[in-house]
């Protein structure tokens, strides 16, 4: 095979560039050393839904709604910009000839390491340490990466205007900062949302479960679901059929944070293999210009 | 299951070329009648009269417009519903001028983001090619390619406008960042890119008002401009794959991979330099200028090998990750990422090794065609095709987003013809009688007939 020096120094580039590349996608723990993961620094409070004591009387929409000024409205049973937590539904039947209906409370998660958070482009979205995803109205510029980046399609955006915003439940941030429980906690007749630190919460729900009669099943929906929720969930039957997402241990965000902060290492690897190339291959030139003026010069005599 | 999957794929295939192509086909057909209309009319000494009491101005308007291209006004005629569509757009908001939805809220539009920033990946890819690595050989191509990457950026920024739902609010970007999303990475990159492209595109036309100074000034900088411009197109062609690092759970195991910047990064390199290719031809055409056919086949010879390398990494990840059956179990998945990988980087590998093709511009330009038709699948699949179906939610784009999005693509080529009738983009190539000689001189004819 024949090789030049300037195919050499071609090959030398690429594999510069091609290393960087690979800087992006080494392994999570050596890429997140600069990363700033932050540690709470008060105790993570979430709530503790115990579907089984749910009766779906709807109660924790309608004091959702007048707490967040929104019209109340019954007969939202999916997400809307006017209805951030609402009772869905579920038919828990095997049998598709005998449906069993099961009421469930749904609204934002509240994750612990959320990647709406890690993806709002403008920061919108914040984590609090004490357990709420925030959110800022003044600063979204109505991008949607939120909706496509939550494993539990939370967000949910103003259609029907003619300037959009998102929209979705923040654990009720305000109110908790006033020393209130949540609205919907608060609402709850037969006592089936627990608000509280989520160890405790995690404790009680693993006493529900192990020193009961054994009608739960043996898993806290949110206890390590991508990273792990502040709002928890026990169930008497399966979650995947009362429509619950099947989900990974690992935080996406996690894996996002590593890839986006080796940013500045790819920037700065690239910057410097391109100008290396370029001083390597202007020197050649220039030496190889030299020696055939030299050359022609002495055969000249 | 098999046949049936294929069967469908088909028919959604043809759904969607039949209800995209039929608006674009319709628009196209009634400035081809306009113009046909206009033209007749021209000719009829009839009216030369009433041309003649028409201003001076009037009249050297007229005559220049007709020493543009015929097919000019129909594409100009595109553009102008598109700008109608877009005053629509932010004037009704995007849930009335849409169809995304709660499951599918991007769409058409970021697919062509995708696509188009790859596509426009050209401009760096020569750039460096010519100013770092300093193959002088294709400096010629470089403004055309340029242009096309800028236009290519440009647009992109419009469509990224139209698709906020806070459009008064873009700026937000810059005084509000959160270094943890590729949002904000991508749009950081493009801002600045197109400022780099703007800078590197500028002689054009200082050249055309002979701003010598300022002209000097840009060549003193190229080299840290090109550097710069290449270390931005590297972060920003890799961050749009990461945009779909943490849609882990949307995106088909078959496109999701941590290292999907990677790929992105790769497979926009194969596209920058399959569309100088094309572009080659498509100016010889055009332009009737080019560059030479014997350095577009040599830029087509690094094809294989890019291709090569995305498909090694493709086929790699699916190996490592156990996912390598995904390949064939995946029904109607399975026949998208086939056709990509068949169309896009086997057809084109083997391709580019004839010498007839390298010869060849219109063998080149199937070939680069062929090359983007993948790549534009790609990018398709990834923001749209193979994300998970969500119950009760399906979408295709409304005749607005498809409006828009042909009116920005008529912006490009309007735009991109004007400059190259009047500014002085084609330097140092070459005009078909030129490349006639030369090649007589190169490659003497067969003896006397």
């Amino acid at each position: 095979m024949n090789m030049t020096r300037r195919d050499f120094l071609k090959l030398c580039g690429a594999g510069t560039v091609v290393l960087s590349m690979g800087a992006k996608v080494a392994p999570q723990d050596w890429a997140r050393v600069g990363a700033s993961v932050p540690r709470p620094t008060r105790p993570s409070n979430g709530v503790l839904i115990d579907t089984t004591k749910c009766i779906g009387c709807q109660q924790c929409q309608i004091a959702c709604q007048q707490s967040k000024n929104l019209p109340v409205d019954k007969t939202k049973r999916a997400l809307c910009p006017v209805a951030p937590s609402v009772v869905k539904v579920a038919n828990v039947s095997t049998d598709p000839d005998k449906p069993a209906l099961k009421p469930v409370k749904w609204q934002c998660m509240n994750c612990v390491n959320p990647s709406c958070v890690s993806a709002c482009t403008v920061g919108a979205l914040q984590k609090r340490d004490d357990g709420p995803v925030v959110y800022d109205s003044n600063r979204c510029i109505g991008c949607r990466y939120c909706m496509y980046a939550c494993p539990f399609g939370i967000p949910t955006f103003e259609w029907d205007k003619q300037l959009s915003l998102i929209s979705k439940c923040d654990g009720c941030a305000s109110r908790r900062d006033q020393g209130k429980l949540p609205a919907c906690v608060e609402a709850c007749p037969t006592k089936a949302l627990t608000y509280g630190n989520r160890d405790e919460l995690l404790t009680i729900a693993n006493q529900r479960i192990y020193s009961g009669d054994g009608s739960y099943v043996r898993h806290i929906y949110g206890e390590h679901e991508v990273g792990g929720t502040t709002m928890l969930y026990l169930a008497s039957v399966p979650f995947e059929r009362l429509g619950f997402p099947t989900l990974p241990e690992v935080a996406p965000a996690e894996i996002n944070a590593a890839i986006m902060h080796s940013t500045p290492t790819i920037a700065v690897g690239m910057a410097l293999a391109l100008s290396g190339i370029y001083w390597l291959i202007k020197r050649r030139d220039r030496l190889e210009a030299q020696l055939a003026n030299n050359q022609n010069h002495n055969g000249g005599h | 299951m098999f046949p049936q999957d294929l069967i469908d794929g088909f028919i959604v295939l043809v759904m969607i070329s039949g209800r995209i192509g039929f608006p674009i086909m319709l628009m196209l057909a009634l400035g081809y009648w306009l113009q046909r209309g206009l033209r007749t009319e021209d000719q009829q000494p009839v009216l030369e009269p009433s041309r003649r009491v028409m201003p001076a101005w009037f009249r050297r308007i007229a005559s220049e417009i007709e020493s543009l291209p015929a097919w000019l006004p129909t594409i100009a005629l595109v553009g102008l519903v598109g700008v109608v569509a877009m005053i629509y757009r932010l004037w009704v908001g995007l849930g009335a001028a849409t169809n995304l939805n709660q499951a599918y809220p991007w769409g058409l539009w970021i697919g062509f983001d995708l696509f188009m920033v790859a596509f426009s990946g050209g401009a760096f890819t020569l750039a460096t090619l010519v100013y770092i690595f300093q193959m002088h050989r294709f400096h010629a191509a470089l403004r055309p390619t340029v242009l096309t990457g800028l236009l290519g950026y440009i647009s992109v920024l419009v469509i990224l406008m139209m698709d906020l739902g806070r459009w008064d609010r873009f700026y937000h970007f810059i005084i509000y960042p959160n270094i943890n999303s590729a949002l904000f990475e991508v749009s950081w990159c493009i801002l600045l890119y197109t400022c780099v492209l703007v800078s590197e595109f500028s002689p054009v036309i200082l050249e055309k008002f002979k701003w010598q100074r300022a002209v000097a000034l840009i060549r003193k900088i190229t080299i840290p401009l090109v550097i710069i411009g290449s270390t931005l197109s590297t972060l920003h062609q890799s961050s749009l794959g990461s945009l779909f690092v943490i849609m882990s759970e949307r995106l088909h195991p078959l496109w999701y991979t941590p290292l999907i910047p990677v790929l992105f990064f790769v497979s926009s390199v194969a596209a920058g330099i399959a569309m100088v290719v094309a572009g080659a031809t498509v100016s010889y055409w055009v332009f009737k200028r080019s560059l030479p056919q014997r350095l577009a086949g040599d830029l087509a010879l690094f094809l294989p090998w890019v291709l090569g390398i995305y498909l090694t990494l493709k086929i790699g990840e699916l190996l490592a990750s156990g996912e390598i059956e995904l390949i064939w179990t995946s029904g109607f998945y399975s026949v998208l990422f086939a056709a990509e990988l068949v169309i896009g980087v086997l057809i084109p590998i083997v391709w580019f090794q004839f010498k007839r093709v390298l010869k060849s511009r219109t063998l080149s330009l199937v070939g680069a065609i062929l090359v983007l038709a993948g790549i534009f699948l790609n990018r398709f699949d990834v923001a749209w095709f193979a994300l998970k179906p969500v119950p009760g939610y399906t979408y295709f784009p409304s005749l607005a987003e498809i409006l828009i999005q042909a009116g920005v693509i008529a912006g490009i080529i309007l735009v991109y013809t004007l400059v190259g009738h009047y500014l002085p983009l084609f330097e140092g190539t070459i005009t078909p009688e030129e490349e006639k000689r030369t090649r007589r001189v190169l490659a003497p004819s067969p003896a006397a007939e």
